[in-house]
């Protein structure tokens, strides 16, 4: 976050709190009450903090980092007496924050310190306070405001740096896994390729048969590695859906000839033919079907039942794909729909997480209902071009 | 001699069978293969392999099951485990599980052939002897020292395993389920009288006429449980030593 918009913010918040000239002068006026005082303050600060084993272990470098940080809390609280409350003072407070998370200080021991800190000042005030009582209670009224805003400023920074590097971490987390799916499904190929360039080289007297079989080997590999990049590429940048009316009956047939169902598997297809038009785009649906029934088939190794069925609903209409497979243990379901999650040995795990995504993009939506060992059933929901009724519910 | 050794390939990619079974061919091995772990124990049901190539991660069995049932019907399988996941988890259970090495894909072809042949050149021990615990620590011990290890629990399956192989070393138990371990003795001398033999007992008394009499007949040494684990290795390292010349 850039200077200008933290310094705006820190003056939103001075108008919340109310502070004004007049504060700023007030807490000026202690300087001189205080400044004898602070020595104790300080070593009281870091008594407290020595006193929570997850605030001390930050403090890695014994008593001379203490010694440091003690000189740096003078300046603090000498910046926090000192009546100029500009963009360099914000800064310097958002920098403490940011520091926080750096070396990994929870937010709620600089709270905890803070209120420590707090309470000494204002002992000081009271204790040695000789003016009139009134005005101890607009000074003590003063400071309070400026350490609050004080602290508002080191959370915030704190909470957006925190978020920052999270985000950071999850997307490397995510490249990682990336990686991960892509190493296999390109070793693969890699390793047939390999093997065969070994053997077209060292073989001792290979027939012209078998270098050729090795050529046309080498060449299918090649184009499978291409395809595992193409299908990577595709995820990444789907095109916006064309979103028109079309028989969804039509669009399932084409996914079926496409996918042709192995001869152990029986098709039950229940599609009225009062049903409305889908609104959507009808190449990408396609899409959906087609990984649907190839997940239902590869669930199903030994044989089984394919059964698709339409229905209409409350603002659109729903599409059931069911199989009578292996279905998916509870603790992967919440899973299966996410990119480069697989339960099975091949592929990238891109299938059902692109048919989401599609389905999404194309205002609809996807769930799945499991049983192991006795199948799964995934449910498209799509808009009609004359829903229902206009809401869903 | 090594290079009529038999090598079994398992890999759900077909091609890589094919490829492996080429390369490995060409150089004088006999090669079998199978795409996933249940056509695998079928052929080694059939036959014991010296060496068993797994790809890791296949469906319907992975190549770490698959190697455990392979290990209880042939113990003298050496397993190389190919994976293309740079894990350091699997490797280190496949290692665990016994396999002998863990090779990353795409494999170097060079440093397979290279680790063949060292695995072919690993002595080859017998064990009999009617205590399975027994057997597995010994197998674990002796792999880890660089043998190779079969295991018979009694007579047949020693005799059975004597026409097969052309072992280095036999560890015999003088007391076995069917009658003493004099037999197996005489079979050794018959079938293998290239190895040399070393007696085992937990009898030291009542067996000791026994055990002296099969010394007399030219057992090489003897072994008392409680094994003495570091006698027994140097035992088992002096008499290979012994014999390398010969091989």
């Amino acid at each position: 976050m850039n200077i200008e918009d933290i310094y705006r913010r820190y003056q939103e918040l001075q108008v919340w709190v109310g502070w004004t000239e007049e504060s700023a002068r007030r807490v000026a006026a202690t300087v001189e009450l205080i400044t004898p005082h602070l020595v104790a303050l300080i070593d009281d600060f870091y008594d407290e903090i020595g006193r929570h084993p997850n605030a001390r272990k930050v403090i890695t470098g014994g008593q001379a980092q203490i010694e440091r940080l003690k000189g740096t809390l003078r300046q603090w609280l000498r910046e926090l007496l000192s009546g100029r409350y500009d963009r360099d003072y914000v800064a310097r407070r958002w920098q403490v924050g940011w520091r926080h998370v750096e070396i990994g200080l929870e937010q709620v021991y600089t709270n905890a310190a803070l209120s420590r800190l707090r309470i000494g000042l204002m002992r000081v005030l009271h204790e040695n306070w000789s003016g009139d009582q009134r005005d101890l209670q607009e000074t003590v009224r003063a400071l309070n405001k400026l350490l609050d805003l004080d602290l508002a400023i080191i959370e915030d920074a704190y909470q957006y740096e925190y978020a920052a590097r999270l985000q950071r971490s999850e997307r490397l987390a995510a490249i990682g896994q990336v990686a991960g799916g892509v190493a296999h499904e390109l070793r693969n190929p890699l390793n047939v390729i390999k093997t065969s360039v070994y053997f077209l080289l060292n073989a001792h007297n290979p027939s012209s048969e078998k270098r050729a079989e090795h050529l046309q080997r080498i060449e299918r590999h090649v184009s499978l590695a291409d395809g595992v990049i193409t299908a990577l590429s595709n995820f990444a940048k789907m095109p916006a859906p064309k979103r028109m009316p079309f028989a969804v009956e039509q669009c399932l047939r084409e996914a079926l000839e496409t996918n042709p169902l192995p001869e152990t598997v029986q098709l039950a297809l229940d599609c009225p033919a009062s049903l409305s038009p889908a609104l959507a785009d009808i190449d990408q649906v396609r899409i959906v079907f087609a990984n649907l029934i190839r997940n239902a088939c590869e669930a199903m190794p030994q044989g089984g039942q394919l059964s698709v069925t339409t229905r209409v609903v409350s603002g659109g209409m729903e599409i059931d794909v069911a199989d009578t497979g292996t279905g998916i243990p509870p603790e992967y379901l919440s899973r299966v729909m996410e990119p480069l999650y697989s339960t099975k040995t091949r592929g990238l795990g891109l299938g059902l997480s692109i048919a989401r995504a599609i389905v999404e993009k194309n205002g609809g939506s996807l769930r799945v209902v499991s049983k192991p060992g006795k199948g799964s059933t995934f449910t498209v929901f799509l808009q009609t071009e004359h829903p229902q009724e206009t809401h869903r519910l | 001699m090594t290079h009529s050794a038999s090598i079994l390939v398992v890999d759900d990619e077909a091609d890589t069978c094919r490829n492996l079974s080429d390369i490995l061919t060409d150089v004088g091995y006999q090669v079998d293969t199978a795409l996933d772990g249940f056509a695998a124990l079928k052929l080694v049901r059939q036959k014991c392999y010296d060496i068993a190539l797994l790809d890791l991660k296949m469906p319907g069995m992975d190549g770490l099951t698959l190697y455990r049932q392979l290990r209880k019907i042939c113990s003298k399988t050496v397993a190389l485990v190919v994976t293309a996941y740079a894990n350091e988890a699997t490797a280190e259970e496949a290692l665990a599980a016994g396999a002998w090495q863990v090779l990353p894909k795409p494999v170097d072809l060079e440093r397979l052939l290279c680790l063949v042949e060292e695995a072919l050149n690993q002595p080859l021990v017998l064990i009999v002897d009617d205590d399975p615990d027994l057997c597995a620590n010994l197998w674990d011990l002796l792999r880890e020292r660089g043998y190779r290890v079969v295991i018979a629990h009694e007579e047949d399956e020693a005799a059975h395993h004597l026409q097969e192989h052309a072992f280095s070393i036999v560890l015999i138990d003088m007391k076995l389920p069917r009658g003493d371990g004099s037999q197996v003795f005489q079979r050794v001398r018959q079938s293998n009288p290239q190895a040399h033999t070393v007696v085992i007992t937990g009898h030291r008394v009542e067996l000791d006429p026994l055990v002296q009499r099969v010394l007399a007949e030219g057992a090489d040494a003897v072994c008392y449980k409680p094994f003495d684990v570091p006698h027994l290795l140097s035992t088992l390292q002096r008499l290979t030593e012994r014999s390398r010349p010969q091989s």
